[in-house]
């Protein structure tokens, strides 16, 4: 096998080649095929699913799954790790009106094109509370991946997935929608032997860039120098977004900066996106991210202090020893950053394993930057690069309506990432 | 006042030059890799006072312990009227102008 994903298994793209995706369209509305339209989060899952992002998952899970994954972190085989459940949810009434039914063949649609074909196999229902107490570790409905839970309808259809018609993926993020198969070419052209992930959501501070720094030389170990082989791939976590969260444009723009301004280099810096609504699940969504990159053809994985969490949920080494103790199970090395930090006496950005003038630490804040940013004052080079900083402001102009960060006129206004075209 | 809840004002040259055509240059405390920031005391009353009028703001409990998200052009008026009074007691006034425009 030449692309072997999470879980041992090959990565198979479930993408249906134009010309046989017309014909089988032409079929299925000849046959009066049942359709239903799908909002955005399962338009995006779809198309997670049919290019191996999820790999070895080739569909939306059946109740055994989803019961073994919740109880076992592992799906129904027993042996595949896997920490969410990735649940397609229909309520009574649509699957009366539209009399789905075990084995049928159904067509999804996106704002009224066709998107894929689901073959059903499973219909179930789930508890809910369950679900939430055993991958977020609470049933409090203020947990955003809780409360989205909750929100699901009450029945859940399983089985595979067939993407019938790509997505177009629009200007800014064209360049960054790169699936797994496409991604472990790149990676053979730039001959890099290892690569290391960085999980983003946020514009890059210094702190964020040497998080970077600190996981290429963790991960560049004993292999020899004499070219580079060992590269960062900046992979950002493109999904619903919250009013105040950095927009899009932003995000991807301004990591991919960071390689075009020379703090990283061609040789060692790549910027790409996944589609994915955060859940916040901490160490189970690390456990996620570890698969994800995974199939992304990525050797290791940095996790810092509470990924992927949210309030005062999980504790901040909670992922660190979830991950460690199925790291048996995983194919992916990963590499535990410590929090960097700006020293003034060392005058640098340094780290607390490192740096001892603990009473002079300048310790980086997610708030601070954002208040910096918002009062249009551009950061100390050691803090933001100064082209960061522009590339952020000039996103603000372009695609925020003045702000970097997400408003409801930006939600109402913005540009998709991605559509789904008319097919034919 | 014994306990504050501070407005994280940032200094750019331009914000820095009126502090210092101001005489007040030295309230500007260093606060990352020498980026300068002017810290505008508010009491717990004039915190919930300000995160009432401006309901995108934030008191930041768990990091900085100060009220951010502000947007730009309010940061403004309260910096302005620090220039203009030169001092940092200044949210009283800037609270009853904004509550007259409410």
């Amino acid at each position: 096998m030449e692309n072997v994903g999470h879980g041992g298994k090959e990565i198979v793209e479930r993408v249906m080649p134009k010309d046989a995706a017309i014909k089988r369209l032409k079929e299925l509305k000849a046959a009066k095929a049942k359709e239903l339209p799908v909002r955005l989060q399962i338009a995006t899952e779809v198309i997670d699913l049919a290019y191996g992002y999820f790999t070895p998952l080739e569909g939306f899970m059946t109740k055994a799954d989803v019961e073994s994954v919740c109880k076992n972190m592992r799906l129904a085989d027993g042996k595949t790790v896997w920490s969410i459940p990735i649940v397609f949810d229909i309520s009574e009434e649509e699957l009366k009106a539209k009399d789905i039914k075990v084995y049928d063949e159904v067509l999804l649609t996106y704002n009224g094109n066709p998107l894929a074909i689901f073959d059903i196999t499973d219909i179930f229902t789930y508890d809910k509370k369950e679900i939430a107490m055993m991958v977020y570790g609470t049933t409090e409905e203020k947990h955003p991946g809780v409360k989205r839970t909750y929100n699901y309808k009450d029945k859940f259809l399983g089985g595979k997935i067939t993407l019938l018609n790509p997505p177009k993926i629009n200007p800014v993020f064209e360049p960054f929608f790169i699936p797994p198969l496409e991604m472990r070419k790149r990676f053979k052209e730039k001959g890099w032997q290892r690569i290391v992930a960085h999980q983003t959501r946020n514009v890059p501070h210094t702190g964020h860039e040497w998080l970077m720094k600190g996981a290429w030389l963790q991960a560049y170990g004993e292999l020899p120098i004499e070219k580079p082989i060992v590269g960062v791939l900046v992979n950002a976590i493109i999904g619903e977004k919250r009013e105040g969260d950095y927009i899009d444009e932003a995000i991807i723009l301004s990591h991919d900066m960071l390689r075009k301004a020379g703090y990283f280099g061609d040789h060692n810096h790549m910027t790409s996106l996944t589609f994915w609504d955060m859940r916040y699940a901490g160490p189970r969504e690390a456990v996620f991210h570890a698969a994800l990159r995974t199939n992304l053809g990525l050797t290791h994985h940095m996790f810092g202090r509470d990924h992927a969490g949210v309030g005062t949920y999980y504790g901040p080494y909670d992922a660190h020893h979830l991950l460690m103790s199925v790291q048996k199970d995983l194919q992916i090395t990963p590499t535990f950053s410590m929090n960097w930090l700006f020293c003034p006496h060392c005058g640098e950005v340094t780290n607390e394993g490192i740096c001892n003038h603990k009473d002079e630490w300048q310790k980086y804040s997610g708030t601070l930057i954002r208040s910096i940013i918002i009062d249009g004052v551009k950061p100390p080079r050691l803090i933001m690069r100064p082209e960061v900083f522009d590339v952020v402001m000039e996103c603000a102009e372009k695609y925020g309506n003045g702000s970097p960060f997400v408003t409801k006129e930006y939600l109402e206004k913005r540009t998709p990432v991605f559509t789904i075209e008319p097919l034919g | 006042m014994a306990e504050t809840y501070p407005i994280n004002i940032w200094i750019n040259e331009e914000r820095f030059e009126k502090l210092q055509a101001a005489g007040l240059a030295g309230l500007a405390k260093e606060k990352m890799a020498g980026l300068k920031v002017l810290a505008i005391p508010n009491t717990a009353e004039q915190r919930d006072k300000i995160l009432k009028l401006f309901p995108m703001a934030k008191f930041d409990s768990a990091t900085t312990k100060s009220i951010e998200l502000l947007p730009r052009e309010v940061k403004d008026r309260i910096f302005d009227l620090v220039i203009k009074k030169k001092s940092l007691d200044v949210m009283d006034e800037f609270i009853k102008s904004q509550t007259k425009q409410k």
